[in-house]
């Protein structure tokens, strides 16, 4: 049901709107002003040559963590698909006979187009195989099936680059979420 | 008939019932691991502590007899720190290992810490490690680690097989569960033991790792593998099925099933399956190949009928009505016999006879009078000018005599689908609703628990389609009015409804004592 919103009577001076527009076109000078003088006003973000620095905890595109003998630490224990609201990741177990973790993930598809970033499976992990901490936001593609992150694609994500939040982390830990835990591979 | 008083519900229970079975028939749960109601009392897993009220301490409800005037409390503060110290205790060498599970969902472990546990872990010294990952036998794999040695499997293969190859061996925290070097599990009962196993110690390796038990739906059904008719939950999940599970009937199954009807659930998903209707081994859609079976009997000068033995109550009685209906002249037999070798009969639950229904097609034939057996056939056969025949592979049981043109309605490909002029799709039995009557002449209810692959349908359907473009439907294209009728017209049926087989089936009535020797074959 909608609800009448109470509205106010003009005076005569605003309904000229004269003043109005004035009072406007003063503003915006000001800013334009302060900006000459002060170029540490400049709100824009030039992007895709700089990016705005996400918080620590922004939930961005998932990665898959590895333990140090390269195997993904997950164990296909389908916890994150189960927690899942979305019903996006997808998980094929198998069998690993030289594993002593035994099952691992054959699998590990996530439909991107499908995730609602709500971090669900990050929660749920009991093996802290999967994060979202690499602050990925530009999560796009040309067809509907690479918007489908694989497995591969979800271990080699950070390739090259430091996931900033761990950077933070590293620097002053009392910033960390509770539990948090540093990958024992340091990525170069 | 002891008259026991539980918490504040006061219960009269048979004689000779413990205190968890009387408790669970007051509706009250006593948590336990080592008691299973088909095995004989352990008493070990100390988890079904109990107060006597007027006692002088407490006692374990498995091993307490039902007696007059007895009064138990299961919910005192006593009895609650029991609960969790015994589980604590529990736990205290188990590895935890609970995402690798494939227990974890149906785990007493994890049920009973969630409502008798909740304590902070104590424990400060190194677990005792076991051997993971045994193989065991062709069914089960081992894990010495996650065993609570509540000794079910034990006294399994002492008392069930009768095999005794397992055995509880070391002391003290270093007990485990094992075979004797060399050793492995020899009998056909072996998923039995991952049933019973309260916790992961013993896990069914065929259903390894291949879905999480929280994702399954269960189905009330029944094994199609032999004549004994276990009762099975049928375990799916979005359409496939994943395997078949034991369901409690203490007068068929009690509690338990044969490896090669538990492995049975691949059959449903099977390439051998007959998923389209064919004529003249070219595709057709269903509704052509009805036309064309119906071509054929106008054009035939003799018909005969195979009921199958294999198929539904519902679909034999609807090949039934719809020959004496429609066809005047056709005769009528059914053919004994396997299609394929399985395992010989035991004394367990393995019969001979791999059929699920062959009592109810001896039902029917004595409640029609005139059906021919398999003898009856191979003399009929040079006469017949058309073969109808309801799922059996009678080709197989005929031992490949040559046959006039068949028709066939039919699950698999096998024999006689490879020799039938008109083959049409029939739905398998977790596909289906219907009834089975096993070889104790139980009638039992099968139920639908996934859609029908390809083009099947219900037999009953199929013959529903086919007598209505004879003239004369015979009035089966749903099973429970298909079922109901029968039960109205056949003498041993009576009394019975569809809907009152519910989960555990009705036994046929007793023989009136003028009935004929053919009815006392069943």
């Amino acid at each position: 049901m909608a609800l009448p919103v109470p509205s106010r009577k003009m005076t005569t001076i605003e309904s000229a709107y004269l003043l109005e527009v004035v009072k406007g076109l003063v503003l915006t000078i000001s800013h334009v002003i302060k900006n000459i003088f002060d170029p540490d006003h400049f709100r824009t973000i030039e992007y895709p040559d700089m990016k705005k620095p996400m918080a620590v905890r922004y939930r961005g595109a998932h990665r898959l963590l590895t333990r140090p003998d390269g195997k993904v630490k997950c164990v296909a224990c389908m916890c994150c698909p189960t927690v899942c609201p979305a019903k996006c990741i997808t998980i094929i177990a198998g069998e690993d006979p030289d594993d002593p973790a035994e099952k691992f993930p054959v699998e590990f598809d996530i439909d991107m187009l499908r995730c609602i970033y709500c971090g669900f499976c990050v929660e749920a992990c009991p093996k802290d195989a999967i994060r979202m901490d690499t602050r990925i936001y530009e999560i796009n593609a040309y067809t509907r099936q690479d918007m489908v992150h694989n497995k591969s694609y979800m271990v080699n994500l950070m390739e090259g680059k430091k996931p900033e939040a761990e950077d933070v982390y590293r620097a002053n830990p009392s910033t960390a979420p509770a539990g948090y835990t540093f990958d024992e591979k340091p990525i170069p | 008939m002891p008259k026991v008083k539980i918490n504040d519900t006061e219960i009269e229970v048979p004689n000779g019932t413990n205190m968890i079975e009387a408790a669970r028939l007051a509706g009250i749960e006593i948590p336990h691991y080592c008691y299973h109601p088909h095995l004989s009392v352990a008493g070990n897993c100390r988890m079904c502590l109990v107060d006597i009220v007027g006692g002088r301490g407490p006692d374990i409800a498995c091993n307490m007899q039902a007696r007059d005037g007895l009064a138990i409390r299961t919910d005192t503060p006593a009895v609650k720190k029991m609960r969790a110290s015994v589980q604590e205790f529990l736990l205290v060498n188990h590895p935890l290992d609970c995402p690798i599970c494939d227990q974890s969902g149906e785990c007493r472990l994890q049920d009973y810490y969630m409502e008798h546990g909740q304590y902070e872990s104590r424990l400060n010294d190194a677990k005792v490690s076991k051997e993971k990952r045994q193989d065991i036998g062709e069914l089960i794999v081992l894990d010495a680690e996650r065993c609570v040695q509540c000794s079910r499997c034990v006294r399994f293969s002492d008392e069930v097989t009768g095999t005794g190859e397992l055995r509880l061996m070391n002391r003290g925290n270093h007990t485990e569960i094992g075979l004797f070097p060399g050793e492995r599990l020899g009998h056909h009962y072996q998923g039995n033991l991952a049933d019973i196993c309260p916790v992961g110690a013993l896990t069914n390796k065929e259903f390894r790792f291949r879905r999480r038990v929280w994702y399954l739906r269960e189905t009330a059904s029944v094994c199609d593998g032999c004549a004994t008719g276990c009762n099975i939950d049928v375990c799916h999940q979005e359409g496939e099925v994943f395997r078949y599970n034991p369901r409690r009937n203490d007068a068929v199954n009690k509690s338990w099933m044969c490896d090669p009807g538990r492995l049975s659930y691949q059959s449903v998903m099977s390439l051998k399956r007959l998923l389209r209707a064919h004529v003249d081994k070219k595709e057709v859609g269903v509704d052509a190949a009805v036309a064309e079976v119906v071509r054929r009997i106008r054009n035939a000068s003799s018909v005969g009928v195979v009921l199958g033995t294999r198929a539904t109550n519902e679909a034999n009685w609807a090949l039934l009505t719809l020959v004496r209906a429609n066809l005047p002249g056709a005769r009528i037999f059914w053919v004994e016999g396997n299609d394929s070798t399985g395992l010989p009969a035991d004394k367990i639950l393995i019969d001979g006879d791999k059929n699920p229904n062959s009592a109810g097609v001896r039902l029917l034939a004595a409640h029609d009078g005139k059906v021919g057996d398999k003898t009856a056939l191979k003399d009929a056969i040079p006469e017949l000018k058309l073969l109808l025949v309801l799922q059996d592979d009678v080709v197989h049981r005929l031992g490949g005599m040559s046959l006039p043109p068949v028709i066939y309605f039919g699950t698999y490909l096998n024999d006689t689908s490879e020799r039938a002029a008109v083959t049409l799709p029939v739905a398998h039995t977790v596909e289906q609703d219907g009834s089975y009557t096993n070889r104790q002449g139980r009638v039992q209810r099968i139920r639908r628990a996934v859609n029908p692959a390809g083009d099947a349908l219900p037999a009953y359907q199929v013959l529903e389609k086919v007598g209505a473009a004879l003239g004369r439907a015979p009035g089966t294209a749903m099973p429970a009015a298909a079922f109901n009728t029968m039960a109205r017209a056949v003498a041993r049926l009576k009394g019975m409804d569809f809907k009152s087989l519910g989960e555990g089936g009705l036994p046929l009535a007793a023989l009136p004592p003028e009935s004929s020797n053919v009815q006392a074959a069943v």
